[in-house]
């Protein structure tokens, strides 16, 4: 056992970990909380994938963004006490059965199959060659998604804006 | 070096997890949380894979990914506040206007 | 020049009948109808005279094409093509008979100008007479028997229509039906005669029938079963036993109508064709034999009747039967011409009594019956002697016309060796001339005994009735010197006329016995008068009275015609009536219980019909709808409405199809 593997061994339990109790939680602070951690955590994990790059993003927009959204909006909204009522537990048990067994399934398929090997040299893992990627093949969608953002933002804010001064808060 | 499989099964497990908390969970907000761990687990495998395959590729579409995540959670956003003024809850089982 | 014989009267009948019924004036109606006559018999001399001047004996000629020729198959395998043309046929018979027929025609139309002036179908009247004249010229014209057959028909139409002209009267609508329906019996016979020659020699022609005996073609079985058949139609039209019970009856018409049709012409027509057959009739002994012998009873027994009826008409007509008896007597015996002979002067001096009783009974104001008549010698004088005259000839009086008539029959029987003929042909004699003058001394001797109001207007009838009289009167006289016999000086011309048709009797007979022969007829007429006188001139008929009061049941089945009219109608018209209602049973309930049946059948297949496709049919529609609901409820809870349930069922089909996926790879 390597050191990286080692790491990221314990990342990943942190973050399944905290995924699961995002999912459970009655209070909806708390999953967000959780929510926090189980993002570091994943920032983690691609750190150790040498995808630094991808955790400093991860950290920045999920944790910074994303997160911070959530807080506003729950505070906002007052969602806090609004917690409703469970399901019964029948519907749940199969409801949980069935991305186990997607999931089972797709491991299957996955380990059944031998990962093909590397088709040759794709650039390296470098930030340098991520920059290249980034602005010469994929330039169209990178160009596509600052659009988006731009949708995004005009959309998020004409769906959200108060209808008329009666509007509660 | 990280075997891929660890990494894959990972980003499975996550994806699962995410998946069960949409289906389960009533608080809107809290599906909307298990939305983004859904493309959580898919960045992973994406990092996962093009890690294996010494790719910058894999970071390309998981930037995508979390371009659009953000994207669909502040839409998300908007129309769960914008649902809330109107009703003062946030309950999914309430959202059965589709009936029939 | 012969076929415009037929030409006038049918014009006759085409102008009275078609406009004369609501256009013409009674004058003009008779002049048409007369006229008419008038050139026919113009005609028939003029065709008469040219016939004596040819040198050809028979001219046959065809007109047009009836039926077109077709293959017969005959008797013994052979094929015959078989043509039927609308042919006459003239020769010395044809001449006789349509001399007759229009002259004797010409003088009754005449006489009914007068007869008829004051009757409402006046029209109607001539049209049929002309139609009558029409059919019977083509009867005796024909030079085949299908010709022949369609006057035959047509004489027969002719005589219903006439005898029940006034047909508002029931008996005289019932007798006509009677005449026409007694007829067709006979025409049946004809009919299948007719059929059987062609059968055997693919033939209707009269010549060609003849060349065919000739030339050994018929067998004589098929020969005499022919002529049967063929005697049975003339049975019918010339009412002998067994068929002439409609004659009586037929005196319900008109009176020119009984002495045109009922003395002087239709009921000859069973004459004419046995002698324009003669052929056929000589080759089959058998059947001539018969002829003869139906003659000669139906003579005597028709004459028994003429003693106890007491309608002066009804008289006449058992006398037609009885007389033509004797024709048919002659040519049952061979000697056709004979027969031909007596045929003539019956139609002068029968017409001649009928006529004339019909002048007697318009001057009692129509009374008819005989016990209600009496003296009336003085108040008819123009009526009287040509009544006698009549009498005097049918009685076979020597000198007058029915003398020499009915002498070469009973000759003719004698020599021919029929002696039993012979003989009732001598006793009927006797019996003729018995019950007419018996007629002759009730109408116009002894006292008065017309009622008052008919003797009040008791008149001698209008010139233009008796001038016709008159002139067959005259006939009635002298007619007979024709056929003058050899042994008293004469060539008998007619015999000799007739020899190119209808052949001559091969039966010598010495002139010893022929005188004999007269002598016997004579003086048995002579004793007949004689007896008449007695029995109702001097003793005023009371030994007649006493007879039938002594021989009651006789008298009284003599008089009720011996009941045939009556055995008739129980056994053929109530059996053809009974078999009728018994056909209207089987047809009410049989058949129209099977149509019936049937129908009542398919109401209930339709509505068993109509129950299955409610229940089947619309249940299956219903069902597939009921189905469908069913269904649609079902799938109907899917659509929750709540987004999770709709993200399971994506995850789920997400699970399927990896499960594939996997399964596959």
């Amino acid at each position: 056992m390597t050191v990286t593997l080692a790491i990221f061994l314990f990342f990943a339990a942190l973050a399944i970990v905290s995924a699961v109790l995002v999912v459970l939680q009655k209070n909806a602070m708390r999953s967000v909380l959780y929510l926090a951690f189980t993002v570091l955590a994943i920032a983690g994990v691609f750190f150790c994938l040498q995808a630094e790059y991808l955790g400093a993003i991860q950290i920045l927009v999920y944790g910074g963004g994303i997160v911070v959204l959530y807080v506003f909006v729950i505070v906002i909204a007052n969602l806090k006490e609004a917690v409703p009522e469970r399901r019964k537990l029948f519907p749940k048990i199969f409801i949980v059965a069935m991305p186990a067994l997607l999931a089972a399934e797709i491991a299957l398929a996955v380990f059944k199959s031998r990962p093909a090997a590397a088709a040759g040299p794709e650039g390296g893992l470098e930030l340098g060659a991520l920059a290249e990627a980034l602005m010469t093949t994929y330039l169209l969608p990178f160009e596509i998604a600052s659009i988006l953002l731009l949708a995004v933002l005009i959309g998020a804010v004409i769906i959200a804006r108060r209808r008329s001064l009666h509007d509660s808060r | 070096m990280i075997p891929v499989n660890l990494v894959l099964g990972l980003g499975l497990l996550i994806f699962s997890i995410g998946l069960v908390g949409v289906l389960v969970r009533k608080n809107l907000i809290i599906m909307l949380m298990s939305l983004e761990l859904l493309l959580n687990g898919v960045n992973i495998i994406l990092a996962g894979l093009g890690c294996h395959f010494k790719s910058p590729r894999g970071s390309v579409f998981a930037l995508f990914v979390i371009v659009m995540a953000v994207s669909e959670a502040a839409v998300g956003f908007a129309l769960v506040l914008s649902y809330f003024r109107q009703k003062q809850r946030a309950d999914a089982d309430e959202l059965n206007e589709l009936k029939g | 020049m012969f076929a415009w014989i037929p030409v006038f009267p049918l014009v006759g009948v085409l102008l009275n009948g078609l406009l004369g019924i609501k256009y013409f004036s009674k004058r003009a109606v008779s002049t048409v109808a007369v006229g008419a006559v008038g050139l026919s018999f113009a005609a028939s001399v003029a065709s008469f005279v040219r016939l004596l001047g040819s040198t050809e004996p028979v001219v046959v000629k065809a007109y047009f094409t009836w039926i077109p020729a077709s293959l017969v198959r005959v008797f013994g395998g052979r094929l015959q093509s078989l043509a039927i043309d609308f042919s006459f046929r003239y020769d010395s018979l044809a001449a006789v008979m349509t001399l007759v027929v229009t002259g004797v025609g010409l003088l009754i139309h005449i006489y009914s100008v007068g007869y008829m002036a004051r009757d409402r179908g006046y029209a109607r009247f001539f049209a049929y007479l002309n139609l009558f004249t029409f059919a019977m010229l083509i009867l005796v014209l024909g030079a085949n028997l299908a010709v022949m057959f369609i006057g035959w028909e047509g004489v027969g139409l002719c005589s219903y229509l006439l005898i029940g002209f006034w047909f508002s009267k029931d008996t005289a609508a019932n007798a006509g039906k009677k005449a026409f329906i007694t007829n067709r019996v006979g025409d049946f016979g004809f009919i299948l005669g007719i059929g059987l020659l062609v059968s055997a020699l693919g033939t209707v022609d009269i010549g060609e029938i003849a060349a065919g005996i000739g030339g050994g073609l018929l067998g004589r079985g098929t020969a005499t079963a022919a002529a049967l058949l063929l005697f049975l139609g003339a049975t019918g039209k010339s009412a002998q036993i067994p068929l002439y019970t409609w004659l009586p009856d037929a005196m319900e018409g008109p009176t020119p109508v009984s002495a045109l049709i009922h003395a002087a012409t239709m009921v000859t027509a069973g004459v004419y064709m046995v002698a324009r057959m003669h052929v056929l009739y000589s080759f089959s002994g058998t059947a001539l034999d018969v002829v003869a012998l139906v003659g000669a009873l139906t003579a005597v027994y028709a004459a028994t009747m003429g003693f106890v009826q007491n309608d002066i008409k009804r008289v006449l007509a058992y006398s037609t039967i009885s007389q033509i008896g004797y024709m048919f007597i002659g040519l049952g015996v061979g000697a056709y011409s004979a027969g031909i002979f007596h045929l003539m002067t019956h139609a002068f001096f029968k017409s001649l009594l009928f006529l004339a009783a019909g002048s007697v009974i318009h001057a009692l104001s129509g009374e008819q019956d005989m016990r209600k008549m009496g003296g009336l010698k003085a108040r008819l004088p123009v009526t009287y002697p040509v009544f006698m005259a009549g009498a005097l000839a049918i009685a076979g009086v020597p000198g007058l016309a029915g003398f020499f008539s009915k002498d070469e029959i009973l000759a003719a029987a004698f020599a021919s060796g029929h002696y039993a003929v012979w003989v009732l042909g001598l006793a009927g004699a006797g019996m003729t001339s018995f019950y007419i003058f018996r007629l002759i001394f009730l109408t116009f001797y002894g006292r008065e005994r017309a009622e008052p109001e008919a003797r009040h207007h008791l008149h001698e009838s209008p010139r233009i009735m008796t001038a016709p009289l008159q002139v067959l009167a005259l006939l009635a006289i002298v007619g007979g010197y024709a056929g003058l016999p050899h042994v008293l000086g004469g060539r008998n011309w007619f015999a000799a006329f007739l020899r190119s048709s209808t052949g001559i009797s091969d039966h010598p007979l010495a002139a010893s016995a022929e005188i004999m022969l007269m002598l016997f007829s004579a003086g048995v007429s002579l004793a007949g008068i004689w007896a008449a006188y007695v029995v109702y001139v001097k003793k005023e008929g009371l030994p007649a009275e006493r007879l039938a009061a002594r021989f009651k049941a006789v008298y009284r089945l003599v008089s009720r015609k011996y009941f045939i009219d009556e055995i008739y109608d129980r056994v053929a018209v109530r059996g053809t009536l009974a078999l009728g209602r018994l056909s209207a049973w089987f047809d009410a309930r049989i058949i129209d219980g099977l149509v019936d049946g049937s129908g009542w059948l398919v109401r209930k297949f339709s509505s068993a019909s109509m129950a299955f496709d409610e229940a089947v049919v619309d249940g299956a529609v219903n069902g597939i709808g009921r189905a469908h609901r069913a269904v649609s409820r079902g799938l109907r809870r899917l659509q929750t409405g709540y987004v999770y349930n709709y993200a399971l069922a994506i995850v789920i089909g997400l699970v399927i199809l990896v499960s594939l996926a996997v399964t596959i790879f």
